[in-house]
C-alpha cells in the first residue's frame, strides 16, 4: 500500500485583471489549501459542485496549470515520503528537505522532467465533442502523445494506436476516421485511448460521463473498472453526480469553495456524512423511487463567488449548524475515527 | 378519464431532411398531458423528446417537418389542432397557452438585454391592453388623464395596429407604462423565489449564476400565466443542490398556479421526485406510459425494465443495456428495441407493436402484453 | 517496410478526408456562381499560362513584359487603331499592341495578387499567432506595432516608394541579416524556449556583425516601378491579416484538445502547427481570394494614376492609363472605345472571378453548414 499522489497544502490562484494597466485586483481562489494523498491502484473520487475547484484541482495535479504555493509529489518511494514527512515536522527549514523537494515536488519541474512526466499522468474531457481535435483522423489524435514523448513514430506508433483501440471496444476502422463521424461514447473512447496509450500510472477522469447518454454511462464505467484492473492504473474521479462516484470509487473527497470538507472511505461517507455540507449534497440527490419524496430542498442559497470566500468556515452561511467560532477560524480536516477526516466545528468540538 | 387532458398529442409523426437522408424522428406518438398534473417524459438522446416538446409549439426546426398526425390543445376557444392553426393564433398561442422553458438558461436569454427587459418583452407581447389599462387608471389617479402621455395610451388601446399608433409607441415616453410592468416583472420574481427581485432586474445574463438564469427564464415562462409549461431537460447543467431547489420550485408552481407541466428528462431519479405520471420514449416511439408508482413498481415494457435496472446500485454496480440506440435513417422494421431486447419474438422483427392499454392507465407498446392479432 | 505497403497506407489514411472535399466539391457544383467564378479563374490561368503561346514574344524584345510598338504601319501617327486582322484588339496610342498588353497583363495581375497576398498572409499568420498564443506583453507589443501600420496610407506610401526609390537600390544584406537575427534572437529570449536554437541565432548574428566590416554582403536589386508598387502594398496589407488570424487563434486557444495535446506533452510550436493552425487557417483563405481582386483593383488603379508600371509595361491599368489621353472629346471617345473597354474587361472579370470563388468558398467552408 504506498501513495501514488501525494498533495500538500495546494494552492491554485487565478489573478482578476483589473484596472488601466491590466494588473492583478484580486484573485479567485479555486484551490486553496488542499492535501490527500492517492494510493497507488485505487479510485479516489473527488466531488462538488460547480465553482468548487476540483477541475482545477486535476489540472494542477497534472501540472497543466503551475501550483501558486503548495507541493505535489509523485511516485515518491516510501522510504522518502517517511523522511519528508519527517522533516517536514522537526525541522522544516533544512537543506535536505529543500533538495528532497527538488528532487520529487513535480510542481517546480520543467521542460525535460516535465516531458517524462507527462508519460505518467494522462486525463480524459469531459466533453469528447471539443476535447478531440476535428481536423485530425483518429489515428493522429491518439499517436499524438506518442510521437509528443518521442515513444514511437510510424508503424510502431501505429501498432500501439490499434492495440489500445481494440482494448476500448473500438474497430480497426476507426483509426482513419474523423471524431465526428462517431457518436459520444465512441469519441469518448478514443479520448481514453489516447490518455491510456503511453501506459501512464495516474489518469484523471474529468467527469467522463456527463456529456454522454445514461445507456452508454454503464459501458464506459464498466471499461474503466476493466482497465483498472488490467493496466494498474490509479485514477482520480472527478464527478458531482454523487450516484456514480458512489459505485466506482474506493474513497472519496467532498470540495467546497476550494477546500475539501471531508474525505473518507466510500461507504462510511455515503452512509454516514459527517459535515453539514456532504449531508446536504448526498441529501440533495434525487432518489429513484417515487415513495421517497421530500419536500424542502436540504440546502438553500447559492454558491458564493471565489474571489471574495466567506471568512472563516466557508460554508457558514449556508451552514444550518453555524456557530460564533465558525465565523472566525477556518476549520482543519481532522481524525473522526475509521478513516474518517472531516473539517467541521460542530463534528468535532474537543479536537477543535 | 375524470381529468380534462390539456394537451393531446395523436398520433405524431416528425421527420427530417438531411443531406443523409431521411431522418423519421417521431413514429407515431402519443403523449396526452392531463390537466394539474406533471407528466415526465423520458428518453435517452434521438428517442425524440424533444422534438415532442417543439412540435407541440410548431418550432420544429427545418429540416424538421410534421408529417402526420394531430396535437390538440386545451385553448380559450376550446380544442385546437396545433398543426392546422395560422401564424396568428400560434403566436398568440406560445407564451400565452403554452410556455416552454430550456436546458441551458443563458443560452436562451439575450446577452445584451437585462432581465427586465426580456420579461416586459414577454409580458407586453400577450398582456399590453391589461397594463394600457392600468396605467391609465394610474393616470387617472394621479390627475393626469388628459396628458399626451394618457391619449397615448387610448391611441394604442384602441388601434394597436395603425401606422401612426406604432409610430407613437417607439418615440413616446411611456414611463407609467413601463413602471407597471416593472411591478408585474418584480412580483413574476419574487413567485419564482429569487431573492432582492430588484436588483436583479437590472442584471445582465451573464451576470446570473446557472441556478438564477434557469429561475429568470421560468419567471419568464410564467409572466403570462400560462396553463401548460413544457420544461426541456431544465436541471441537466445544474447542480444537484440547485437542482434540488429548482424542482421543489416546479412543484410549487403546480401548486399554486394550477399548471400542467410537461418535464423532459433523462435522470430518472428526478422522475421518481417530481412526476405524476411518467412516458417513456425509446428512438421515436413512446414505449410505455403510465403513473409513477407503477412505472417504478411493475414496469412493463422490456427497456423501461432496463433503463430501471442499469441505475447505478454500490451493491449491483452497472448494468448496460446491450448495444446501441439504432440509427432513424431506414429504420428497422417492427419494433425498434428489438436488437437490444432480451424478450424479442418473430412478430417483433415484423410489425410495430401498437400502443395498448395493458393495465387501467398504464400503457405499453410491447407484444408481450398482447397486440400481435 | 516497401513502397507499395506505404502507398497504401496513404491511399487509406487519405480516404476520409477525400470524402470531405468530395462533399465540398458538391456543394461547389451545386452552387452555380461558385462555379462561375472557378472557371472564370481557371480560363485566366490558362491564358496566363500560355501566354507565350498566345501572343509570342518578338525575338528582338529584352523583356517579355514590354509591349511591342508596331513601327511598321502608322509610324507617323500615335492615334490609336481600332482592332484589325494584325492587330487584334486594336492599338493604343504610340501603337502599342494592346491583345499582347492583355495576355501578358494577365500574367501580371497574377503575379501582383499572389504575391502580395501569399507574403501578408505568411508575415500576418505569424504574428498573429504569436501574438494570440502567448498573449501578455507580446500580444500588446505585437498589436501596437501592426496598429502603426494600419496608420500608414497604402496609396501613398506606394507613390512615395514609386518616386523616391530609385531602380538600382544595393543592399546591404550584412546589416539586413544583423538586424534580422537581433530581432529573432529578441524574440526567442522572450519566449523563452530551445536554448540551442537561441546559441545558432546569436552565432549567426555574430558572423553577419563581422561581415559587414570585413566583407560586406551587397546585393544589387533591380526593382521596376512594379515591384516597388508590390512592396509598398505588402507593407501596409499585411495587419488585415493579423487581426483576423489573431482573433481566430484566440477562439480555437481555449479549446479541449489544445489542452490535451499539452497534457500529451507537444511543445508549444508542435500544438501550434498540428492544432491550431489546421482549425483557424480557413476562414483566413477566404479573406485571401476576396483580397487578391482587390489587390490587383488597387494596382491597376496606381498605374491609371501614372504611378504603377512603367509606361510600356504589360499591366491592365497602365494601358488604360495610356487611353486617357484620347477621350476628351465625344467623337474621340466613341472611336477609341476599345483602349480602355477591352483592358477594362479583363480587370472586371478578374476581380469577379475571384469574388466569386471568395464567397463560394466560404460557403463552402463554414463548418456550421457543413452537415446539415
Amino acid at each position: 500500500m504506498s501513495y501514488l499522489v501525494q498533495i500538500r497544502n495546494l494552492r491554485k490562484y487565478f489573478p482578476v485583471l483589473g484596472g488601466v494597466l491590466r494588473r492583478s485586483v484580486a484573485n479567485v481562489k479555486a484551490v486553496d489549501g488542499v492535501s490527500i494523498d492517492v494510493l497507488k491502484g485505487e479510485c479516489f473520487g473527488l466531488v462538488g459542485e460547480s465553482g468548487c475547484g476540483k477541475t482545477t484541482l486535476g489540472k494542477t495535479i497534472l501540472r497543466l496549470y503551475k501550483p501558486s504555493m503548495g507541493h505535489i509529489f509523485f511516485g515518491v518511494p516510501g522510504d522518502v515520503v517517511n523522511e519528508i514527512n519527517a522533516l517536514e515536522n522537526s525541522n522544516p527549514k533544512s537543506r535536505r528537505l529543500r533538495r528532497l523537494r527538488e528532487q520529487y515536488d513535480i510542481s517546480t519541474y520543467r521542460g525535460r522532467d516535465l516531458l517524462l512526466l507527462r508519460r505518467k499522468m494522462q486525463i480524459v474531457y469531459q466533453d469528447p465533442t471539443t476535447s478531440l481535435d476535428p481536423r485530425m483522423l483518429v489515428k493522429d489524435i491518439i499517436a499524438e502523445p506518442l510521437v509528443a514523448q518521442g515513444i514511437a513514430k510510424g508503424e510502431e506508433a501505429k501498432k500501439m494506436v490499434l492495440e489500445i483501440l481494440n482494448r476500448v471496444g473500438l474497430s480497426d476502422q476507426a483509426m482513419y476516421r474523423f471524431p465526428h463521424e462517431f457518436s459520444g461514447g465512441q469519441r469518448q473512447r478514443v479520448a481514453i485511448a489516447r490518455a491510456l496509450v503511453s501506459r501512464p500510472d495516474f489518469v484523471i477522469l474529468d467527469e467522463p460521463t456527463s456529456a454522454v447518454d445514461v445507456s452508454v454511462r454503464a459501458q464506459l464505467l464498466n471499461l474503466f473498472t476493466d482497465l483498472q484492473k488490467e493496466y494498474g492504473l490509479t485514477y482520480m474521479f472527478i464527478s458531482h453526480d454523487l450516484s456514480i462516484v458512489e459505485c466506482i470509487s474506493h474513497r472519496v473527497a467532498i470540495m467546497y469553495l476550494g477546500k475539501i470538507v471531508e474525505y473518507s472511505l466510500t461507504e462510511e461517507i455515503f452512509k454516514k456524512p459527517l459535515h453539514p455540507y456532504s449531508q446536504a449534497l448526498i441529501a440533495s440527490v434525487p432518489v429513484p423511487d417515487p415513495t421517497q419524496r421530500k419536500e424542502r430542498p436540504p440546502l438553500t442559497g447559492e454558491v458564493p463567488s471565489p474571489v471574495n470566500p466567506p471568512a472563516g468556515c466557508r460554508f457558514h452561511p449556508r451552514c444550518p449548524l453555524a456557530m460564533n467560532i465558525c465565523k472566525q477560524k477556518e476549520p482543519q480536516l481532522v481524525d473522526a475515527g475509521n478513516q474518517h477526516y472531516v473539517a467541521c466545528f460542530a463534528v468535532n468540538p474537543e479536537k477543535n | 378519464m375524470s381529468l380534462a387532458t390539456v394537451v393531446e398529442v395523436k398520433d405524431l409523426k416528425v421527420n427530417f431532411y438531411t443531406y443523409a437522408g431521411v431522418v423519421e424522428a417521431l413514429d407515431g406518438v402519443n403523449v396526452s398531458l392531463r390537466e394539474g398534473e406533471i407528466l415526465g417524459l423520458v428518453g435517452e438522446t434521438g428517442s425524440g423528446k424533444s422534438v415532442t416538446s417543439l412540435s407541440v409549439m410548431m418550432l420544429v426546426p427545418p429540416p424538421g417537418r410534421i408529417e402526420g398526425g394531430a396535437i390538440y390543445v386545451q385553448n380559450d376557444s376550446g380544442r385546437e389542432d396545433v398543426l392546422l392553426m395560422n401564424d396568428a393564433s400560434l403566436r398568440s398561442m406560445r407564451g400565452k397557452d403554452i410556455a416552454m422553458i430550456f436546458q441551458e438558461p443563458r443560452a436562451y436569454l439575450n446577452p445584451v438585454y437585462t432581465v427586465e427587459d426580456q420579461i416586459s418583452e414577454v409580458i407586453l407581447v400577450h398582456r399590453k391592453p391589461e397594463f394600457l389599462k392600468n396605467a391609465l387608471e394610474v393616470l387617472k389617479k394621479k390627475r393626469r388623464g388628459g396628458t399626451v402621455e394618457a391619449s397615448n395610451y387610448r391611441r394604442m388601446l384602441r388601434n394597436p395596429r395603425s401606422l401612426g399608433v406604432r409610430f407613437i409607441q417607439k418615440f413616446s415616453s411611456k414611463k407609467t407604462l413601463k413602471n407597471e410592468v416593472r411591478k408585474e416583472v418584480t412580483k413574476v420574481l419574487k413567485s419564482v423565489e429569487i431573492p432582492d427581485p430588484e436588483r436583479v432586474c437590472r442584471m445582465y445574463p451573464h451576470e446570473l449564476s446557472g441556478g438564477m438564469a434557469q429561475r429568470v427564464l421560468i419567471a419568464m415562462a410564467l409572466a403570462c400565466n400560462p396553463k401548460v409549461l413544457i420544461a426541456d431537460e431544465p436541471t441537466t447543467n445544474l447542480d444537484v443542490t440547485v437542482q434540488a431547489q429548482i424542482l421543489t420550485l416546479v412543484r410549487l408552481l403546480k401548486r399554486d398556479f394550477k399548471s400542467s407541466i410537461l418535464y423532459i428528462t433523462h435522470d430518472l431519479g428526478v422522475v421518481a421526485q417530481l412526476c405524476d405520471r411518467v412516458a417513456v420514449m425509446y428512438a421515436g416511439n413512446v414505449v410505455e406510459t403510465a403513473d409513477v408508482f407503477e412505472i417504478f413498481g411493475s414496469p412493463f415494457h422490456p427497456y423501461t425494465r432496463a433503463l430501471l435496472e442499469s441505475i447505478p446500485n454500490p451493491e449491483k454496480g452497472f448494468k448496460s443495456i446491450p448495444g446501441i440506440v439504432p440509427g432513424l435513417i431506414n429504420p428497422i422494421s417492427g419494433c425498434r428495441f428489438r436488437d437490444r431486447c432480451s424478450y424479442a419474438m418473430e412478430i417483433c422483427q415484423k410489425v410495430k407493436p401498437p400502443f395498448l392499454e395493458v393495465k387501467k392507465d398504464h400503457f405499453a407498446a410491447c407484444y408481450l402484453y398482447g397486440g400481435s392479432q | 517496410m516497401n513502397v507499395r505497403s506505404r502507398f497504401e497506407e496513404f491511399k487509406v489514411s487519405m480516404r476520409p478526408r477525400v470524402k470531405e472535399w468530395k462533399f465540398m466539391f458538391l456543394r461547389i457544383r451545386k452552387n452555380t456562381l461558385a462555379l462561375a467564378g472557378l472557371v472564370i479563374i481557371l480560363c485566366f490561368a490558362a491564358i496566363g499560362m500560355l501566354a507565350p503561346i498566345l501572343a509570342p514574344v518578338p525575338p528582338d524584345s529584352l523583356d517579355a513584359f514590354k509591349i511591342p510598338k508596331d513601327t511598321e504601319i502608322n509610324v507617323l501617327t500615335p492615334n490609336p487603331t481600332p482592332p484589325t486582322l494584325r492587330h487584334i484588339f486594336g492599338t493604343t496610342d504610340q501603337q502599342y499592341d494592346l491583345y499582347y498588353a492583355c495576355i501578358w497583363g494577365t500574367l501580371t495581375a497574377f503575379r501582383t495578387g499572389l504575391t502580395v497576398v501569399g507574403i501578408s498572409l505568411i508575415v500576418g499568420l505569424l504574428i498573429g499567432t504569436l501574438a494570440a498564443y502567448y498573449g501578455g506583453m507580446l500580444d500588446e507589443v505585437l498589436m501596437r506595432f501592426t496598429d502603426i501600420i494600419i496608420a500608414f496610407p497604402g496609396l501613398i506610401l506606394a507613390m512615395a516608394l514609386v518616386i523616391a526609390f530609385p531602380a538600382k537600390i544595393p543592399i546591404n544584406m550584412s546589416m539586413l541579416f544583423v538586424v534580422i537575427f537581433a530581432l529573432v534572437s529578441f524574440l526567442l529570449l522572450a519566449l523563452g524556449f530551445s536554448k540551442k536554437l537561441l546559441l545558432v541565432i546569436q552565432g549567426l548574428l555574430m558572423l553577419s556583425l563581422l561581415s559587414i566590416f570585413y566583407y560586406p554582403l551587397i546585393l544589387d536589386l533591380n526593382l521596376t516601378r512594379l515591384d516597388k508598387v508590390l512592396i509598398a502594398i505588402t507593407l501596409v496589407g499585411w495587419p488585415g491579416y493579423t487581426r483576423v488570424i489573431r482573433g481566430e487563434v484566440l477562439r480555437v486557444k481555449n479549446e479541449d484538445y489544445i489542452e490535451a495535446s499539452k497534457a500529451s506533452g507537444s511543445t508549444d510550436f508542435g500544438t501550434i502547427f498540428k492544432h491550431i493552425w489546421p482549425n483557424t487557417v480557413y476562414p483566413i483563405l477566404i479573406v485571401a481570394t476576396l483580397d487578391i481582386g482587390s489587390i490587383v483593383l488597387s494596382a491597376a488603379a496606381l498605374s491609371f494614376l501614372g504611378i504603377g508600371a512603367e509606361p510600356d509595361y504589360a499591366d491592365w491599368g497602365q494601358i488604360i492609363q495610356r487611353s486617357r489621353a484620347w477621350m476628351s472629346r465625344p467623337e474621340q471617345l466613341i472611336g477609341n472605345m476599345h483602349t480602355f473597354l477591352i483592358p477594362g474587361l479583363f480587370i472586371t472579370s478578374f476581380v469577379m472571378g475571384w469574388n466569386l470563388l471568395g464567397d463560394a468558398l466560404r460557403d463552402v467552408l463554414d463548418p456550421t453548414l457543413r452537415r446539415r
